[in-house]
């Protein structure tokens, strides 16, 4: 034998496949260690958000402002590659028809809708948007989440000065109790900031001065 | 379930102040150990085959066989009493204070060698590349380089810089998958089983040099405890640093025994130069001679067929850079263990003083780095003088610096895992109720003061095992008998007469809440359900050890 003489021999052969199978498999279970109940618990309830956010509706009318909890959603939507859709609900008085044009309330509607749709392109999150005219906000969002298979719905709520029945406000309580699928409400806080009407950042459209 | 009692016990231990943030992962806690660990076979494989020759792969299974029982040891230690302190703190819980302080003691001597020991040897791994480093033809150069690097690391430990442990965490994969490569295509390409049988026939050792060998292997083995130092930092420790540990313990055994079978039975691609006596060398001879035991992975990759052109080009740096996170392991390693031996009063408070500025244990620093580079002078002294040459070879046998630094070393680990040991016995006997995620294998179950306990048949053949090793040091090396045996007395004598200024118990432990303490320890850790099973464990063999005294 002399140096430089480097035919494989098949001991050598069984132990250098040994040396990385066994260095390969030591690595391996070393990063797989047992999991504790906190971690395990933590696993389904992430496995169960997946499934809660399959398909997003994030609720506004002139009387729900939800645009922070638009820019929360679309996080979600991004990180869960949800689908999200923005809808503006209309209340159209029991004294007009359901058909009526409402054209404040419409160019209003577009106005807020707008503004979820950039906050959902900041996020690169497709969006889709519509306006639903309704007699009442939570049924029209109710039926939307029907019509949708939504998963989850997000509304942004204020909490009422004293009680008065329905602390969050009537439409957004019938929407927590007769919803199919999972709901969440952005309650402000006394200090919170959840609702873009008191934040100073957020373009907000006056209906008032809405020309035609 | 916690019961009242527990549930105050509990409420006590609630954390009153901020702690140690859980922030290590699974791949961070072997990576910490590895970068300590790991390194040691870089300087391990030249010192044992210089020594045991033709029976270096047999001194590297029986110290391989002691460091599986120690790491075993430590492994349930650690996931039983995961803090800061390591052996230190096992040592002083299950035997008492002078005993961890001992214990303590021996590990600080193993750091100030790591720092020394791997600065020297990294040195070595560039001077493969960079010449006029080369120890044996420049020692002047050599010793300055090793010196100004132990400076070096101590003013950034001083200032509080410290290699990110993302940097750890990528040099110890890239250091892994290096190995695995060099032992793939060695054992693929150039082992010869026959070469191998050979050489373990002709080139057999003296008893004498083969204890010696077993001496020196024991230090490719040592720093598994920086595992369990991190414990405080890990996250999960009772269920991650069983796997980190067992998984440290299987890959360095594997690299251990691996190397030095491949370097006994190993075709070489490339001719070796002839010897200074122009014979012809086998490789073992030549890893292990003067110029190259330093540097012997280097060696060896470099004449693996194929794989080893590019392996002589990048072996040294990354040699060399763990050799050197190796040695700073050492330089924050003895300042941590001092800070944990200073809070229990096992060392004056002077060692957890914090820098105002800097705020880092600046004292400790100065102090074991300036012991390191005292063992640096020792250590070089016969090279760089020749005049001591003569003095080292009449009275130590001619023992090069490196063997010097390697003698010390295996001293230093040797002792404290002797006392870890038989920690774990103790509080296997007398502290049952703490639960073990996991626990040695081969155990005699029986009743001990009234108390259902199991007797650890591992921890005897490892006490026996590290032991032996421990005379093997003291019997075939000179200055480790000396300098080993003076550092643990001189440390005792230090240690008597602090307790004494201070009004402590001299031979007796202070009193300590141990049970508080573990719930404590445990809570923190995360483990809130081994909290609970410990209050519950506690209560069980309370009701126990009534019932025994009663009866």
């Amino acid at each position: 034998m002399t140096p430089g003489d480097s035919q494989p021999h098949l001991i050598g052969l069984l132990l250098g496949l040994f040396v990385v199978v066994a260095i390969a498999s030591t690595v391996y279970w070393m990063l797989h260690p047992p999991t504790t109940v906190a971690e395990r618990a933590a696993r389904e309830t992430e496995r169960d958000i997946e499934d809660i956010v399959g398909s997003i509706i994030v609720v506004f009318s002139s009387d729900i402002h939800s645009e922070h909890m638009m820019a929360l959603a679309a996080r979600l939507a991004q990180k869960e590659r949800a689908q999200l859709l923005a809808a503006y609900i209309i209340e159209v008085p029991l004294t007009l028809p359901v058909g009526a044009e409402m054209e404040v309330e419409r160019r209003a509607a577009l106005g807020v809708l707008a503004t979820a749709e950039a906050i959902a392109r900041q996020r690169n999150v497709e969006i889709e948007t519509e306006v639903i005219p309704a007699r009442q906000v939570s049924q029209g969002v109710l039926d939307l989440a029907k019509k949708r298979d939504a998963h989850l719905i997000v509304v942004g709520a204020y909490r009422e000065g004293k009680y008065s029945g329905a602390p969050l406000g009537r439409a957004i309580e019938q929407i927590a109790a007769n919803a199919a699928c999972d709901v969440i409400i952005g309650v402000q806080g006394h200090k919170g900031k959840i609702l873009a009407q008191k934040s100073p950042s957020m373009p907000k459209v006056n209906v008032e001065e809405v020309t035609y | 379930m916690a019961d009242s009692a527990g549930t105050a016990q509990l409420t006590a231990a609630a954390p009153a102040t901020p702690t140690l943030r859980r922030s290590v992962t699974p791949w961070g806690s072997f990576s910490w150990g590895y970068s300590d660990v790991g390194a040691d076979i870089f300087v391990g494989l030249g010192l044992v085959l210089g020594a045991a020759a033709g029976a270096s792969n047999v001194a590297f299974l029986f110290a391989g066989v002691v460091y599986v029982c120690v790491g075993l040891a430590y492994t349930e230690l650690a996931a039983a009493y995961p803090v800061a302190g390591g052996g230190q703190y096992f040592v002083m819980r299950g035997l008492g204070d002078i005993f961890g302080f001992i214990a303590g003691w021996a590990v600080l001597l193993d750091f100030t060698i790591d720092i020394t020991l791997f600065a020297w040897s990294c040195i070595d791994y560039l001077s493969k590349l960079l010449p006029i480093l080369a120890f044996t033809i420049h020692p002047w150069t050599h010793f300055w380089t090793v010196l100004l690097l132990i400076v070096g690391l101590a003013t950034l430990n001083f200032i509080g810089v410290r290699e990110s442990s993302a940097f750890n965490e990528v040099v110890s994969g890239l250091d892994i998958a290096s190995e695995t490569a060099i032992l793939f295509f060695g054992f693929v390409f150039a082992f010869r089983p026959e070469l191998l049988i050979h050489t373990m026939h002709t080139s057999w050792p003296t008893p004498f040099n083969l204890m010696n060998g077993v001496s020196l292997a024991i230090i490719s083995f040592v720093g598994l405890e920086s595992i369990s130092q991190a414990a405080q930092e890990t996250q999960r420790p009772a269920s991650v640093i069983p796997r980190t540990s067992i998984s440290l313990i299987l890959t360095i055994l594997i690299f251990a025994l691996s190397y030095s079978n491949l370097a006994l039975g190993m075709q070489p691609a490339h001719a070796l130069p002839l010897d200074a006596h122009g014979h012809e060398q086998q490789l073992w001879a030549f890893l292990g001679n003067e110029d190259n035991n330093g540097a012997s992975v280097q060696v060896l990759a470099s004449l693996v067929p194929y794989y080893g052109a590019l392996a002589a080009l990048y072996v040294p740096v990354l040699g060399a850079i763990l050799l050197l996170i190796s040695s700073n392991s050492g330089v924050f390693g003895s300042s941590r263990i001092a800070y944990a031996m200073s809070q229990a009063r096992l060392l004056p408070s002077l060692f957890r003083s914090v820098h105002p500025k800097f705020r880092t244990p600046a004292v400790s620093i100065a102090i074991f780095c300036g012991f390191a580079i005292l063992e640096l002078i020792f250590a070089a002294l016969p090279s760089i003088s020749p005049g001591s040459k003569d003095v080292y070879a009449r009275l130590f046998r001619g023992e090069d610096g490196i063997t010097f630094l390697g003698d010390l070393y295996a001293f230093g680990a040797a002792a404290s895992y002797s006392f870890v040991f038989l920690a774990l016995i103790s509080l296997r006997l007398n502290d049952p109720a703490v639960p073990r995620k996991f626990k040695m294998p081969f155990n005699i179950p029986f009743t001990y003061r009234g108390a259902r306990v199991e007797f650890p048949l591992v921890a005897v053949v490892g006490f026996l095992g590290i032991f032996s090793i421990l005379f093997f040091v003291m019997l075939t090396h000179v200055i480790g008998r000396i300098a080993g045996p003076s550092w643990i007395v001189l440390g005792i004598f230090g240690y008597l007469a602090y307790r004494r200024y201070k009004g402590y118990p001299m031979f007796r432990s202070r009193p300590h809440d141990w049970r508080n303490q573990q719930t404590k320890i445990l809570q923190e850790a995360g483990e809130l359900e081994l909290m609970d099973e410990y209050l519950s464990n506690l209560k069980a063999v309370d009701e126990q050890r009534a019932k025994a005294g009663s009866a």
